[in-house]
């Protein structure tokens, strides 16, 4: 009996921790969506108002007066053509260290150290290509120069390139190799052995790997932020466009930031099994 | 692993010499699009700071100028601010990265002994992760605003100092680093309640039945056990915090003066504000020599050790 009680003591102290560090990861967040459902009068108010009539006035003032979903569709279109071209480049490539082992672990370490370059490093020379190559007709046509979706879209592939071929190397190398003998000894040639049996076998991992892909160029803010003006900025320069001379409106602040992070929210609920593997670069399965 | 999908046996030598040939060919194939990408768009700006480090170049007074050999370097090295970001840096890295992984590996031990509602105690503490810095990290500006903020108005209802977060000298850097800890503290929590999970059952209760004390546990057993992915985990964030950039944008812009002034913005600040291109080349290049000495000392071995436990298991 005594010893119940002094467990059941454990475990309410336990949950009680729990629930404070809940709180303090979820109320940031929960507090900023709170924000963007109030009138204007209650939010730049001392002491904050926790009960209000709900509005979407924020939205509304974020949506057609700062025409925030044109930072929405920039985004979308950037980071899906660049997880696009990451995920078909990546896998190719993570087959190819996964299977074959090419360049013995050194190619597939160098590739990883290229992740490990601080991205202001390279921004500079970047910053002075795009703004050369901008100028010729080739960049104009291809949209690659300065405050051009092109100029990000490249920056996101290179950025997230080493990532995902060393997440997809962890999945590849998931897969029996015994099927791939037999589709082999079947007739199958190395690229249909590749499309036919272990493309959809990978399949999965791939997803997933995309999806991250997409989370990191969505919520990418230096290159956006010094790669882009207007015409190309993406939702986390464009959060901060709600400066105004009179102040921060942190109504509508709240409502685009709500706006931006919801969808990628939604997504790594979905995929939180596979979080953990996903950011350890593959290493931790767990 | 480094065995090809054809074994070559000695009655079909030549046959499967070509096999194997093409074996070759085709795992080369497969990586020049991913190898060109990384060349062209990584090595060679690289190499266009490399040749910019050397040379004059004050972009207020137009195009990248002659050659100056070292002097950007001699400059960089005698410039207090350049080592007053450093510093700031190092603090910022260490106190973040420190208060990280106590913190996440404590709660992981918490949420380890849980019972019910791990699932939901997992995709909680998910959410920060989810999130941009530069949008969340602008949002906490309005937490930490002295006149509407919600944390000073907790404080203020039990009776706390009411500090000004980010306009004081002395804590502005200590509210980017409690940012930082909010966004980062979960994942040392989840990769080290991973860890936690993979562990065999068997050396523990084997313990348990010799009477060993949970202390005695924590130290012989867990912490040994753990060590790989705890050391990794330190790793990997080490090298983010080293190169802290969104949250100070968006919190502090390295103020109030250059309290919060790390390398990275200092960087910014150099080539992209006072578009002295050169200084700012220089520092890159220290810089990114740091990082590659560091993953490649740090990095490298952690990973080959788990990627070939992976393939053995």
């Amino acid at each position: 009996m005594l010893q119940r009680d002094s467990s059941f003591a454990r475990e309410a102290l336990r949950y009680g921790l729990i629930v404070l560090v809940l709180g303090f990861i979820v109320f940031p967040i929960a507090w900023m969506i709170i924000t963007s459902f109030k009138p204007p009068e209650d939010v730049m108010v001392s002491p904050p108002r926790f009960l209000f009539t709900p509005t979407l006035e924020n939205y509304v003032h974020a949506i057609y007066d700062k025409n925030f979903l044109f930072y929405i569709k920039n985004t979308l279109f950037i980071s899906v053509t660049s997880t696009v071209i990451v995920i078909i480049a990546g896998s190719l490539a993570a087959y190819s260290f996964a299977r074959y082992n090419v360049g013995d672990g050194h190619l597939l370490f160098f590739i990883l150290s290229t992740k490990m370059f601080p991205a202001i490093a390279v921004i500079l020379p970047y910053f002075l290509i795009f703004r050369d190559v901008g100028k010729t007709g080739v960049g104009r046509f291809l949209g690659i120069g300065l405050d051009q979706p092109g100029a990000l879209i490249i920056s996101y592939t290179v950025f997230n390139l080493p990532f995902a071929i060393w997440l997809l190397v962890s999945f590849f190398q998931d897969i029996p190799r015994e099927l791939e003998h037999s589709a082999r000894l079947d007739g199958l040639s190395r690229l249909q052995v590749l499309a036919k049996v272990v493309c959809p076998l990978a399949a999965p991992g791939i997803a997933v790997t995309g999806v991250f892909t997409l989370i990191f160029s969505w919520n990418e803010f230096l290159f956006a932020y010094i790669l882009t003006r207007k015409v190309a900025s993406t939702v986390t320069v464009g959060v901060e466009s709600f400066f105004t001379l009179q102040g921060i409106l942190w109504g509508p602040v709240a409502a685009a930031a709500t706006i931006s992070v919801l969808p990628m929210l939604v997504f790594v609920l979905a995929m939180q099994r596979y979080m953990v593997r996903g950011l350890t670069f593959g290493a931790v399965r767990g | 692993m480094s065995q090809s999908l054809s074994v070559p046996t000695s009655r079909q030598r030549t046959a499967a010499g070509q096999a194997a040939m093409s074996d070759r060919w085709f795992s080369i194939l497969l990586v020049v699009p991913a190898m060109v990408v990384i060349l062209v768009f990584a090595l060679l700006p690289l190499a266009y700071a490399l040749d910019v480090s050397f040379r004059f170049a004050d972009l207020t007074r137009g195009r990248i100028g002659d050659f100056v050999g070292l002097d950007n370097y001699r400059t960089v090295l005698h410039d207090k601010a350049f080592w007053d970001s450093a510093w700031v840096t190092v603090k910022f890295t260490l106190s973040a990265v420190f208060l990280e992984m106590v913190l996440g590996i404590a709660i992981a031990f918490l949420i380890h002994g849980a019972t019910v509602g791990k699932g939901v105690i997992r995709s909680l503490m998910i959410l920060p992760l989810a999130t941009s810095a530069a949008v969340t990290g602008l949002f906490w500006r309005y937490l930490y605003d002295t006149q509407f903020g919600l944390i000073n108005y907790f404080l203020g209802l039990i009776g706390l100092p009411e500090p000004n977060w980010l306009g004081d000298y002395t804590i502005a850097l200590w509210s980017v680093i409690l940012f930082d800890v909010w966004q980062w503290t979960p994942f040392v929590a989840l990769i080290a309640l991973a860890g936690l999970q993979a562990l065999p059952k068997e050396p523990f209760e084997a313990a348990e039945l010799d009477g060993a004390s949970t202390f005695r546990i924590l130290r012989t057993l867990t912490f040994p056990m753990l060590k790989p992915v705890l050391f990794l985990v330190l790793v990997l964030r080490t090298i983010d915090s080293v190169r802290l950039y969104d949250a100070v944008a968006v919190l502090t812009r390295g103020g109030p003066g250059t309290v919060t002034e790390t390398m990275t913005f200092y960087l910014y600040r150099t080539g992209l504000k006072l578009f002295r291109m050169d200084y700012a080349s220089t520092m890159a290049i220290f810089f990114l020599y740091a990082m590659l000495v560091a993953s490649l000392f740090a990095l490298r071995p952690l990973l080959t050790q788990f990627s070939s436990r992976a393939s053995e298991g």
